[in-house]
């Protein structure tokens, strides 16, 4: 067990997958505009994280150096179409707008780069508390952006078509900055210095 | 043998795959055609407001208002750039169109996407079938500006399959 909190918590912060690491940047440009995609895009991806690496981890000793890599994707993709299944019938409207994102997971540097660098060298339970940690890291990573970007960007906060808050002055006057590209990089680039600071600094 | 080990769990893991998947979508596929059976449902209900039920003849939606037959409604696909587009068309008789709605595309996001934005579907608003041609081509309806193709795929599929569908109509 202590080698699974060991390897859960290094990637929430230490080597967070997307401030630290700056893995998964292009999702986390595209569907951070509004906190219930990328509550979506958490979720799938630590699903398909959690499964691929488990799988690698357990057939590591059976899998063949030269195929590596097509498995590795092989099975990250059979999770991933799982996930845009699952989705489409139980969650239309977060399906929607997570649209090409989705199915996308595939090649999330963050899916086969957990494989490829953990999960194939490493037992189950710490690969399992590696991907966990990826998955909720970076899930952690993108809905900060989210929630500053759709704050900021449209006035209010709303999840699942529940409103959290309204911003007064913002709702009729937003930033509409913030939920454009460019916005994105604002956003993400202060929390990388954030998170720099606090985290990585500490650490080292 | 050792030569083959690689092919062997490759095709192994190809096939628990395929069977993972398979259950997956034996689970989801009604989920999903209800789910888009009620997408086309509320799109229609947007064409046609007054609209209170409807019937099914082959794959013409007949709407009715209170049992007065006020249009028809039918999903056209076309070959957009970036592959088929559906649109779902609503004509209020044999010559004139209610208005169509873009139910699935994937046109290039900020240009050919474009045609999903009611601004472009309200062009077609009223407009008789036969006028349902690019202004380049002859038509009525203003092309996006940097995204013809996209453009010219909407306005051929609903044109085209409008002028088929009006021949299976009922009277």
């Amino acid at each position: 067990m202590k080698i699974f909190w060991k390897e859960f918590t290094k990637m929430l912060v230490i080597s967070n997958p997307l401030f630290v690491v700056c893995l998964g940047n292009c999702p986390a440009l595209a569907i951070t505009t509004a906190l219930d995609s990328a509550l979506g895009m958490a979720v799938g991806l630590t699903f398909c994280l959690f499964f691929t690496s488990m799988i690698v981890s357990l057939i590591r000793r059976a899998i063949p150096n030269v195929v590596r890599i097509p498995i590795f994707v092989v099975i990250g993709a059979t999770f991933v179409t799982i996930v845009d299944l699952t989705f489409h019938s139980y969650v239309p409207s977060v399906w929607a707008l997570l649209g090409i994102f989705l199915p996308l997971i595939t090649v999330n540097c963050n899916l086969l780069g957990r494989a490829e660098v953990f999960a194939q060298h490493n037992g189950v339970i710490a690969s399992v508390g590696d991907a966990l940690g990826t998955g909720v890291g970076y899930g952690f990573a993108i809905v900060i952006i989210a929630f500053f970007r759709q704050l900021l960007g449209s006035g209010t906060l709303s999840v699942l078509g529940h409103n959290l808050v309204t911003l007064p002055g913002l709702k009729e006057q937003p930033i509409g900055l913030l939920i454009l590209a460019p916005g994105a990089f604002l956003v993400i680039g202060l929390l990388h210095g954030l998170f720099r600071r606090v985290g990585v600094e500490k650490s080292e | 043998m050792k030569k083959f080990y690689p092919i062997i769990i490759l095709t192994a893991i190809m096939l628990s795959s395929v069977i993972l998947l398979s259950l997956t979508n034996a689970f989801t596929k009604d989920k999903i055609l209800a789910q888009q059976n009620e997408q086309t449902l509320s799109e229609l209900k947007s064409v046609f407001p007054e609209m209170t039920d409807y019937t099914l003849n082959k794959d013409i939606y007949i709407i009715n208002a209170n049992g007065q037959k006020i249009g028809y409604g039918f999903i056209a696909t076309g070959k957009g750039y970036g592959g088929a587009i559906s649109i779902l068309v609503g004509l209020e008789n044999k010559t004139t169109v209610k208005g169509i709605r873009i139910i699935t595309q994937s046109e290039t996001a900020g240009l050919g996407a474009r045609i999903a934005l009611p601004s472009f579907a309200d062009k077609f608003n009223d407009k008789n079938i036969a006028d349902i041609k690019l202004k380049q081509d002859g038509g009525q309806i203003d092309g996006i500006t940097g995204s013809t193709i996209s453009s010219r795929a909407v306005v051929e599929a609903v044109r085209n399959t409008a002028l088929a569908k009006v021949q299976e109509l009922p009277n």
